[in-house]
């Protein structure tokens, strides 16, 4: 609990829309506050990068970055929400955290989210596939 | 300087799943490394969300054939962290015995084929040979050898028989025995440690920045295990080391396994114990599912199996995320592999454990008539001789 409340000390007027259970901490962060805080969460706390997971919800695409403060056990998961559902668009982390280059690139081909400044913007698993494909593989409102 | 690129796979004799690797060699040295992964396209994130919850785990298991408790066991981990539903202690034990059993199997499995893959056949037979008694102790807890379908959310499938138990003590004290000989031989052979020593070396800032797990990071000095970090199951209540080197070789990765097989049948031993005096239900039953988000995870041979589900109240995810350990360990090639001869990339790339089945994710490819995409391969291969021999003869 002590993570969660200096996180929140410090990150607190950069967060928004907090969820608190136990052992997990949700929130949603603005695009120009994500790196600041993913630098925090990476750099100064110590955590280490899970996962990321992209949603297509009601009111517009989702990304929850999950970082894991191993030695607590908690988790820490900064929400984005995209609600330009033709064009969605936000910061890559992978300049900060390397382990996110893949999972970034998943989640653009699924979704089509765009990742400004990701070091490799391609898709991961149909780089080579024969026939061009063009639209995400996952997003029902396009098919 | 002339550099050229080296094809292995898709389909490679000595890799077990369809992956591609193109080397950059100068002379012998390899200077860079490019993977290539979508040569298998699974449906489980996608076919989970249409599932019921029951049903998800049964799914999840299906995963991997390896790992067949560890992704419903992240799965349960991720549904009771939706309400922070209370476990049966007897069920805690039963979970933390066969998730242990399963680590010895799989760690037995790839010590098997790292000794195949060097060249060791001893130790292939070895491991594998003492791998079938785990397998008959999987057979005789849950009637399977393989997905064992023990895990509900709330608790597990079947009690263990007390009657067993000495059988199946009587297994682990043979398997210490066994384990601990091995772990003298990689110890002491000239051979082991030659091919090993200083191979592959995966640096403990490369492993932070690739945000590796288990024993590839483990083995690299980071201390990360999710047993000790999380109050799961009933590892808060057993005693066991984590096994942690620092030198990220091939060959600490090697002793990480072996090391960590030794501490599950101490794991086990107190389980077994344990499940002669807790007496008590098996399952707590869970009727509903509330709206919201679960995280869930365990420490899989491999390392973090991650799974997060959302809710909306009903009986089934809105959203389903499963993350398999080998999709963090895989990008790491690209820090262990370059500086290595040919020779020693492919024990490299074998020391993380990779499992490609556990990795893929969903592809669904439709025409433009919205039928399903498939591709006429004799027709695709024909055009591609075709295009060959035009580049090549000018005809």
């Amino acid at each position: 609990m002590d993570k969660v409340k200096e996180f929140i000390e410090v990150m607190g007027d950069k967060i928004f829309k907090k969820i608190e259970k136990k052992g997990r901490l949700y929130f949603e962060v603005d695009n120009e506050n994500l790196h600041a805080v993913v630098e925090y969460l990476f750099h100064e706390m110590g955590c280490r990068l899970s996962t990321a997971t992209a949603m297509e919800m009601y009111h517009g695409i989702e990304v929850l970055y999950h970082f894991s403060h191993d030695e607590s056990g908690q988790y820490f998961c900064p929400r984005m929400v995209m609600t330009d559902l033709k064009n969605p668009k936000m910061k890559s982390i992978t300049p900060i955290v390397k382990g996110a280059e893949w999972i970034e690139r998943e989640m653009f081909e699924f979704w089509g989210i765009e990742f400004e400044g990701h070091p490799r913007p391609e898709r991961l698993l149909s780089r080579e596939h024969p026939e061009k494909l063009d639209k995400p593989l996952r997003f029902r409102r396009n098919s | 300087m002339n550099k050229n690129t080296i094809p292995v796979g898709p389909f490679h004799p000595l890799l077990e799943e369809a992956e591609y690797f193109s080397l950059v060699v100068d002379g012998e040295t390899v200077v860079d490394i490019d993977m290539d992964i979508g040569w298998m396209h699974r449906g489980h994130e996608f076919i989970s969300e249409q599932k019921t919850f029951t049903q998800s785990i049964y799914l999840v298991e299906r995963i991997c054939g390896i790992c067949s408790t560890s992704h419903p066991l992240a799965c349960v981990h991720a549904i009771e962290d939706v309400d922070n539903t209370e476990i049966p202690l007897r069920a805690r034990y039963i979970r933390t015995l066969i998730g242990e059993l399963e680590r010895i199997h799989s760690h037995l499995l790839w010590l098997g084929l790292a000794g195949h893959f060097i060249g060791y056949d001893t130790l292939w037979m070895w491991s594998w040979k003492y791998r079938e008694p785990v397998l008959q102790m999987f057979e005789l807890i849950s009637g399977n050898r393989n997905h064992y379908n023990m895990l509900r959310v709330g608790g597990v499938s079947r009690d263990v028989n007390p009657e067993k138990i000495p059988g199946m003590t009587d297994v682990l004290d043979m398997l210490d025995k066994k384990l601990t000989m091995i772990a003298k031989a990689a110890n002491d052979d000239p051979v082991l440690r030659s091919r090993l020593k200083g191979i592959g070396v995966l640096t403990h800032n490369d492993a932070v920045d690739y945000c590796a797990t288990g024993p590839t990071s483990r083995a690299s000095g980071v201390p990360a295990d999710v047993r000790t970090s999380e109050d799961i199951d009933a590892y808060s209540l057993v005693d066991f080391d984590v096994i942690v080197l620092e030198n990220g070789d091939v060959y600490d990765k090697l002793v990480v396994r072996v090391l960590e097989m030794l501490e599950s049948t101490k794991i086990c031993r107190q389980c077994l114990e344990k499940l002669k005096e807790v007496k008590g239900p098996i399952l707590n039953n869970v009727k509903n599912i509330s709206a919201g988000e679960g995280i869930g995870r365990y420490e899989a041979p491999r390392g973090e199996v991650f799974h997060y589900v959302r809710t909306d109240g009903t009986n089934r995810p809105i959203r389903h995320k499963v993350r398999a350990p080998s999709f963090v360990n895989i990008p790491t090639y690209a820090a262990s592999c370059v500086g290595l001869p040919i020779a020693d990339v492919l024990i490299t790339t074998a020391s993380v454990d990779p499992c490609y089945c556990c990795t893929e994710r969903s592809l669904k490819v439709v025409n433009k008539n919205k039928q399903p995409y498939q591709i006429d391969l004799l027709k695709l291969s024909r055009e591609k001789t075709e295009r060959l021999r035009r580049e090549t003869y000018g005809r």
